[in-house]
């Protein structure tokens, strides 16, 4: 394995030139056969943009790309899946109206009686597939009816069919649960086993050194080292990923709460269809302490912070802040005006109006009161004023209080987000899924202002899928499934307790 | 639960929902026809205890889940009941008007031009683009096939002419939606607007202020023999226009070309999920180029049929008048599938032929038939038997990374 001459891929000095931007400078990576050689970066390092021209959807500006040792070029994906390249997309390339076999035997489909598609044979070659590999599947599911690691298993029998010996797998594990992260391991290592070649994209640094044999690091387009496994450490790959110190853990004093700013009673709340998503949820969150709610992704967590902010009704209960009670029908407006902040867990539908620019998005509060306006006159000057106070104070970069929104980097669109809301000075701050799709500097940031916060003394809800984040952050934990609180824990809790208490774990064996 | 749904499957098809919902339409159609000629029952029972039966099937196939069909059924088993109800009450010196056996080939004919269109626009919106221009690519047919018959002698000549025609606008439509990326109703718009223009001048440049030359080819009848002399069958299917065969020809066939070969596969996923297509290899924009001109193609054969099929070798402006949109109706009512657009299709020229015949009874009741068609398309646009679901990418330019 650790043989130099079994090289199944190389790439020299890749050059990708986009306007007023280098994605890929000269970056070289190869990979040997049976490897799984992960490729590190944060978000914009250029992984994706490499990896497009790997797989023929985006031409090299210069450098060459060798396949097995002989030089190929791709102008399109066609090209790749012919020299044996296969690739599971992020966001995953299916059809949800369309069956699993379908769906992998897409544009190499098999024929019968001359023009006929043949869907029994297909259904029986991925069951072949699937069984070779151990990527259990029902070829004649709907892919819309199958959970989404199953999904994730179909893209990887999409390369498969196509005869793939290189499979690169773009951040796999970004929309799986623990489990599922669990068995995809456990895939990838037979895949391995079988011979296949993998490159694991990703920014998580805990996956890197559970899977990897060899690490490579992108930083701002550059290869910055490629390093084995062994002796490889969190702390230094993660230096050389932001090129310079991370803190991963967050630097906290105790907490000392004083009184209740949030205070949710008996709430019930139900979804679009009627069903019960909330089914009493109380606690309270005091003043300068930060509060986890901690679950895995749909267990009533999205419509219970919906429904605090006053995004969505609420069937029953009440929610309070510092002691005033809202009950039946209240408004978004009504709970800002009552001291609560709200960083919404998808910055680009909820926490930002991507085509206004910065001090108009700062502004969207506030816009209609003085001193932005007066008498139904707006003073964009004074909005300009205030936005460049923040960008100064919350050190967002890319832009000024003109610049739009969608210009900005992932990172620093969520500083804007918070700075808006930090910058009211609410009694009680909702944090859900804060760093959601940022990379690690930018986590290191929302992670160090969230204790801030705590410290000059709001109350902090923090709603995170991410057990780490939790178990780093919160003074106090609470375990959400199917919409009730299963747990309560202090800081410092056990992961294994609280991991299984969000799959429901204490509720049977009770 | 899909996983193991396999073996629980192995019901006879008869007893399927999916079945018996559409044994339950077709009895709800019988309920209104036996009370029709050519059997006329007179007494009122009948039609009552078939449609009360085609409901309690569409209720039962409701109630298993297959909703869309089994509420089909239900208001084909109550249209049915309360429609025959009517007849019987009715003279059947009427009824022998209205609903004599040449009924039948009236609907075909005035079916045929929503039949191509229909089948059409389902196969550009299949591949993702939204063809609102069919109007115009059927005025292209309309006018080209009569001019193509009459300078080239020939109704073959026509179709050619007319599918040339057909195809260039479409392919125009191509450039700019997905070429250029424009707006695909305006470009759409856009078509229908330029073909009345083009066909308009060409008519008076090419024919003056006269009309076509009479004896231009037309299309010919198919006699069947056999069927042509049988009663009843004879003046219903014995002797269509050659046009209205291929039409109906055309259901099955682009049925299985788009649900049972692989490029009907590629179409599809060009439709759904074009990224996805690409990133297999599938040229989409080479499907969707293909997709748009046979659906030109496809619409100006409709055209091309009034004017050089049953039209008789006549064009006048703006000949289509509309029924390229009520075609696209008749393919969002049937769900952008085959059948479903010709079940659609034959209704809305149901409608308007008897909208010819009604006067006997009343004349205002008989304007007031010609609505149906859009009423059904209201009611089919807003999900009240099943909600209509476009292809997830219709309309969406597909822009390569």
């Amino acid at each position: 394995m650790a043989d130099e001459s079994g090289s199944v891929l190389e790439l020299q000095g890749i050059t990708k030139r986009y306007p007023g931007i280098v994605a890929d400078d000269r970056v070289d990576f190869d990979l040997r056969r049976g490897e799984v050689h992960a490729l590190l970066g944060e978000n914009g390092a250029g992984k994706s943009t490499l990896m497009n021209i790997l797989y023929g959807l985006t031409k090299p500006d210069e450098g060459e790309i060798l396949v097995g040792g002989k030089h190929v070029s791709f102008s399109s994906a066609k090209d790749a899946i012919e020299s044996g390249i296969g690739m599971v997309h992020q966001h995953f390339m299916l059809i949800p109206v369309m069956t699993v076999a379908e769906n992998i035997v897409l544009g190499v489909e098999p024929v019968r009686d001359g023009v006929l598609l043949d869907e029994r044979g297909a259904e029986e070659r991925v069951r072949e597939l699937s069984q070779q590999f151990g990527l259990a599947v029902d070829p004649t599911a709907l892919v819309s009816s199958i959970t989404v690691g199953q999904q994730q298993r179909v893209e990887i029998l999409k390369a498969l069919y196509r005869g793939a010996e290189i499979l690169i797998l773009d951040e796999p594990t970004a929309v799986l649960t623990p489990q599922e992260a669990g068995e995809l391991f456990a895939i990838v290592r037979s895949l391995q086993a079988d011979g296949k070649s993998i490159i694991f994209i990703t920014h998580k640094l805990n996956e890197v050194l559970e899977i990897a044999d060899r690490i490579t690091v992108l930083r701002r387009g550059k290869r910055i080292d490629t390093v084995s496994r062994q002796g490889a450490t969190e702390e230094g790959l993660a230096r050389m990923m932001v090129g310079r110190e991370v803190l991963l853990r967050v630097d906290k004093a105790p907490a000392s709460p004083t009184d209740v700013a949030l205070e949710v009673k008996d709430l019930q709340v139900v979804d679009e269809r009627n069903l019960e998503k909330v089914r009493g949820v109380s606690f309270t969150v005091r003043r300068g302490e930060i509060v986890a709610i901690a679950g895995v992704d749909g267990n009533g967590q999205t419509e219970l912070v919906e429904a605090i902010t006053g995004l969505r009704r609420i069937a029953s209960g009440t929610v309070a802040v510092r002691g005033r009670e809202f009950e039946g029908h209240f408004t978004p407006r009504m709970m800002i005006d009552a001291g609560i902040g709200h960083i919404p867990e998808d910055r680009h539908r909820r926490g930002l109006v991507l085509e206004f620019n910065l001090a108009e998005n700062i502004a969207l509060h506030d816009y209609d009161r003085p001193p932005d306006s007066k008498r139904g006159w707006l003073y964009p000057a004074r909005l300009v004023q205030r936005a460049a106070r923040l960008i100064k104070e919350f050190d967002i970069r890319g832009g000024g209080p003109l610049t739009l929104a969608r210009a900005l980097s992932g990172g620093n669109q969520q500083k804007v987000v918070v700075a808006r809301e930090v910058a009211r000075n609410p009694v009680a701050l909702i944090a859900a899924q804060p760093t959601r799709g940022l990379d690690v500097g930018a986590i290191e940031y929302v992670h160090r202002r969230l204790v801030a916060e705590r410290d000059a003394g709001r109350a902090i809800l923090l709603v995170s899928l991410e057990l780490d984040e939790v178990l780093s952050l919160a003074d106090r934990i609470l375990v959400m499934y199917e919409g009730r609180i299963v747990g309560e824990h202090a800081a410092g809790a056990g992961e294994e307790e609280i991991g299984l208490e969000m799959l429901g774990g204490r509720k049977e064996a009770a | 639960m899909t996983n193991h749904a396999q073996p629980l499957q192995e019901t006879h098809w008869a007893f399927q929902p999916k079945a018996i919902a559409v044994a339950g339409s077709i009895l709800g159609l019988v309920a209104f026809w036996s009370a029709l000629p050519p059997f006329t029952v007179r007494s009122p029972l009948v039609p009552v205890l078939i449609g009360v039966l085609a409901i309690a099937a569409g209720l039962w196939a409701v109630t298993r889940g297959t909703r869309r069909l089994g509420w089909g059924a239900i208001a084909s088993g109550v249209i049915g009941l309360g429609l025959g109800l009517l007849a019987t009450r009715s003279s059947s010196g009427n009824l022998h008007v209205v609903f004599a056996a040449d009924l039948v080939a009236q609907v075909f004919v005035f079916a045929t031009p929503l039949t191509f269109g229909a089948l059409g626009g389902m196969v550009s919106e299949r591949s993702g683009v939204v063809n609102v221009g069919l109007e115009g690519m059927m005025l292209m047919g309309a006018f080209w096939g009569v001019y193509g018959a009459d300078k080239g002698g020939t109704w073959v000549v026509g179709i050619l002419a007319a599918l040339a025609g057909g195809g260039l606008f479409a392919l125009l439509h191509a450039y700019w939606s997905i070429h250029l990326r424009a707006n695909q109703i305006v470009s759409g718009m856009a078509i229908n607007f330029l073909a009345l223009g083009v066909t308009g001048y060409f008519f008076e440049q090419l024919y003056g202020n006269q009309n076509i030359p009479s004896g231009v080819s037309t299309v010919p009848n198919v006699a069947i023999p056999g069927i042509d002399h049988m009663a009843y069958l004879g003046p219903a299917i014995g002797d269509l226009n050659l046009l209205i065969w291929v039409g109906v020809a055309f259901v099955p066939l682009s049925y299985f070309i788009l649900f049972k070969t692989p490029i009907g596969l590629r179409v599809r996923a060009c439709g759904e999920h074009p990224r996805a297509a690409d990133t297999v290899g599938i040229n989409v924009y080479a499907v969707r180029y293909a997709a748009v001109v046979v659906s030109g193609m496809l619409a100006a054969l409709g055209g091309a049929f009034l004017s050089i099929g049953f039209g008789g070798g006549s064009f006048t402006e703006n000949m289509t008048e509309g029924r390229g949109f009520i075609a696209l109706a008749a393919m969002i009512f049937g769900n952008w599938r085959p059948f479903g657009a010709w079940g659609a299709a034959l209704l809305f020229g149901f409608s308007t032929a008897l909208a010819y015949r009604l006067p006997v009874y009343s004349s205002s009741a008989a304007t007031l038939f010609q609505v149906l068609p859009y009423v059904l398309t209201l009611i089919a646009v807003a999900g009240v038997i099943g909600r209509s679901v476009p292809p997830a990418a219709d309309g969406q330019p597909y822009v390569k990374q």
